[in-house]
């Protein structure tokens, strides 16, 4: 990380004092500016006066739980969100990921990984190149970092537009979701596959025109996904 | 000798195996079966009923139509002679005799007369005469005894007031029932005899016993019947007994029987309904007990995690001043700060383990398939653990299997940090493909594991001896390894190798999806936090 870059902005949102305290001592040490609320309410609300780069967000939250802060941040806003989950592999992840968060983490967790994973996270909303490609009337604008479908401008967080990316870059190529999972995620070997479809599903529902029956963004039977141009 | 023995064990052995085989045959044919008796026992009942009833019928019946028949036939026989044999002269001749029998049988008498008499030269003279089926009656016919008893003269006492009475026997000849009767004429005269068959009399009673064995016959198909019936009427409670009985072990505790009627069966449904009962309250007293320890479990695990995130997230921080090379620490303070961290990755483990541990007791746990290489994901393990020295992988690459990738690296995380604790490196890792399983050995260099020790490997906490030192691990690792492979529909053997060193075995589905589509349909969880 360079001296130059703007130090990232979090918003920790979590209700128990201990873990908030101790998590944001963690993260101000690894160079972050951290925020911090104790509920979803006023996560929300801290939001929309402080605008930062990434939320990490705890699920279990009293008032509207962490599920449904994701959903109504992911109404208006494309930001990047972390979820800080209790339970590795049961339905909190996959619920937390279909509301639209980008990656999660297991309580309890090391301030060096929650930082390795917000570090990757903002990571893919860095520009790259500067050509574009165009796949039927999906154009992805490599250089603005935009896409756009029929002319309109597609609202993609930097997680899916980073998927996009990495397919495009490899048209007609199946990529496995654990080579995925380290392309766009930074994950070690033991990415959780559940990120990818689900993350899959939120950029089919909508880059495809009909996203039940895919055309750009094929499913490859025991390997992973393929960007294909129609034909 | 011992061959003799031997000999004599396998005799015994092929008896035994000869009487289980009749066993099974006769269970087959149930000729205890309880339908069975009750027909029999009904069956002899009524043919014990039936036969006497009949026999007594028979035997009363056939008394008063012969004794009728023979009455009605001696008493015109009597008459007879009385008309035609008394008038004949003393010594009559021949033909004086044979007339009279004639006149004795005309008139449609249905019996022939013999007349015997002496002539007056003191010559015996006889005649016969009668129906046409019964000519050729001599005296021959007449019994002995029959001759003698007529012929034979009575004093003459207050009670007995003639010197010659009539007597009669039943005969059988060439199978026909014949009735003789012989009298006297008193005052001297002819001896006359009498035969009558009595084969009317034997048809009416021959189909009298035809219809008496009919009846009895018809009375065994009717207990037969009825057998049938009362066997029905028991047997089919028992039968739904029997049935409930068998889905109350099949687990079904909440089943229960009609109970119907004050009769002992329905004195024996209600006790197994009550049976039942205390049953189904039972169990669901101790699982209502195990799922509260279990809970109790669960939650704590969470409530540990709590403070342990805080705690871990600080921890860094110290091991940052650790790391650091100013020695900002207290030289005094430092061995405490390196406890506190190591303790705090130790219960991190432990923790971790617990949960883990209580997912899998409330079948929670849940696969998460990717398709993967074998041979990458044992070397990233490896490596990712810094073991790659001390590990020899021995394995192909190419191998994909679709499993969770996770739960195959906590697997061999724990096959592996267990050989290289316990047996030191080189610690050889083996892969290889048996028809559509994975078969991956972990063999270690060490001294093995104590037979006594081996079917406990992979117990919960399970210390090999009392005195041993607390190990690093939890003593959960590979009993978590072994669900892990559970739950992929696989499992993990441990033994010793005869070159030594300990070797275990995982085993694995190359494809674990079916699992997952059977697990379809009880996937609810409650969330926790």
């Amino acid at each position: 990380m360079g001296q130059n870059e703007p130090v990232p902005s979090l918003l920790l949102i979590e209700d128990d004092d201990a873990i908030r305290t101790a998590l944001e001592l963690s993260l101000t040490r690894q160079g972050h500016r951290v925020a911090t609320a104790a509920s979803g309410e006023d996560g929300l609300k801290l939001l929309r006066e402080q605008r930062p780069d990434l939320i990490v967000l705890d699920v279990m939250l009293p008032g509207i739980d962490g599920f449904e802060v994701c959903r109504r941040i992911r109404r208006t806003d494309q930001l990047p969100i972390i979820l800080l989950t209790a339970r590795s592999d049961d339905i909190d992840v996959v619920v937390g990921l279909e509301s639209g968060a980008d990656d999660y983490v297991v309580k309890p967790v090391q301030g060096r990984v929650l930082d390795a994973r917000i570090r990757a996270v903002l990571r893919r909303g860095e520009r790259e190149s500067n050509d574009s490609a165009t796949f039927g009337n999906v154009v992805i604008d490599r250089a603005a970092m935009t896409v756009t479908k029929n002319g309109e401008d597609l609202q993609l967080t930097p997680t899916e537009l980073r998927l996009l990316l990495e397919l495009s870059r490899r048209p007609g190529q199946a990529l496995s979701r654990q080579q995925l999972l380290r392309l766009v995620w930074e994950h070690d070997y033991l990415g959780d596959s559940r990120l990818v479809d689900a993350c899959v599903q939120r950029l089919r529902a909508k880059v495809e025109d009909v996203p039940s029956s895919p055309t750009l963004i094929r499913t490859v039977r025991g390997v992973g996904y393929r960007l294909d141009a129609p034909q | 000798m011992t061959e003799g023995q031997q000999e004599q064990h396998a005799h015994r052995g092929r008896l035994s195996g000869w009487s289980a085989a009749r066993r099974a045959v006769s269970s087959g044919l149930r000729f205890t079966s309880l339908r069975l008796r009750l027909v029999v026992v009904f069956g002899l009942v009524a043919l014990t009923a039936a036969v006497s009833a009949s026999g007594i019928a028979y035997w009363l019946n056939r008394e008063a139509v012969l004794t009728r028949a023979q009455d009605a036939a001696l008493a015109d026989f009597e008459r007879e002679m009385q008309n035609h044999a008394s008038t004949l002269p003393v010594h009559p001749t021949e033909d004086q005799l044979a007339m009279a029998a004639r006149q004795m049988t005309d008139g449609g008498r249905l019996f022939s007369v013999l007349l015997i008499a002496e002539d007056a030269d003191g010559r015996p003279v006889q005649a016969s005469a009668g129906t046409s089926a019964l000519d050729g009656f001599t005296v021959q016919d007449v019994p002995a005894s029959l001759r003698k008893a007529v012929a034979k003269k009575q004093p003459i006492t207050s009670n007995n007031e003639h010197a010659y009475h009539l007597y009669w026997q039943r005969v059988i000849d060439e199978d026909q029932p014949y009735l003789v009767g012989g009298a006297k004429v008193i005052g001297g005269g002819p001896t006359g005899y009498m035969l009558k068959s009595l084969e009317p009399e034997a048809k009416d009673l021959n189909s009298l016993a035809w219809s008496l064995g009919i009846a009895t016959g018809l009375a065994l198909i009717g207990a037969a019947l009825l057998a049938q019936a009362a066997a029905t009427t028991v047997l089919k409670p028992v039968h739904r007994l029997g049935i409930a009985a068998r889905r109350l072990g099949e687990g079904k505790l909440d089943t229960r029987l009609r109970v119907s009627g004050t009769d002992e069966l329905a004195d024996l449904s209600r006790t197994f309904n009550r049976a039942a009962e205390s049953l189904e309250k039972k169990v669901d007293d101790m699982s209502a007990r195990e799922e509260a320890s279990r809970r109790f479990v669960a939650d704590m695990s969470h409530e540990l995690r709590t403070p342990l995130t805080a705690i871990t997230a600080v921890t860094e921080v110290l091991e940052d001043e650790l790391e650091a090379e100013t020695g900002s620490l207290d030289p005094m303070i430092e061995p405490a700060v390196r406890l506190v961290v190591s303790e705090t990755r130790r219960l991190n483990d432990l923790v971790e383990n617990l949960m883990e541990v209580t997912r899998f007791d409330a079948g929670t746990a849940r696969l998460v398939l990717d398709d993967v290489d074998i041979a990458d994901q044992i070397t990233a393990c490896i490596d990712a653990r810094a073991w790659l020295d001390a590990v020899e992988l021995d394995a192909e690459r190419g191998i994909m299997a679709r499993l969770d990738p996770r739960r195959l690296d906590v697997i061999l995380a724990n096959l592996i940090g267990n050989a290289l604790k316990h047996g030191g490196s080189p610690v050889r890792v083996v892969v290889r493909e048996e028809d559509s399983a994975l078969v991956i050995e972990v063999q270690d260099n060490g001294p093995g594991i104590p037979e006594e020790v081996l079917p406990h490997v992979f117990d919960r906490f399970y210390k090999a001896s009392a005195s041993r030192p607390r190990s690093e691990g939890s003593g959960l690792g590979l009993s978590i390894a072994l669900e892990n492979a559970h739950i992929h529909g696989g499992g993990i053997t441990a033994a010793n190798s005869p070159k030594g060193g300990a070797v275990f075995t995982l085993r694995l589905p190359r494809d674990a999806s079916p699992l997952i589509a059977e697990e379809q349909g009880n996937g609810t969880e409650e969330n926790g936090g």
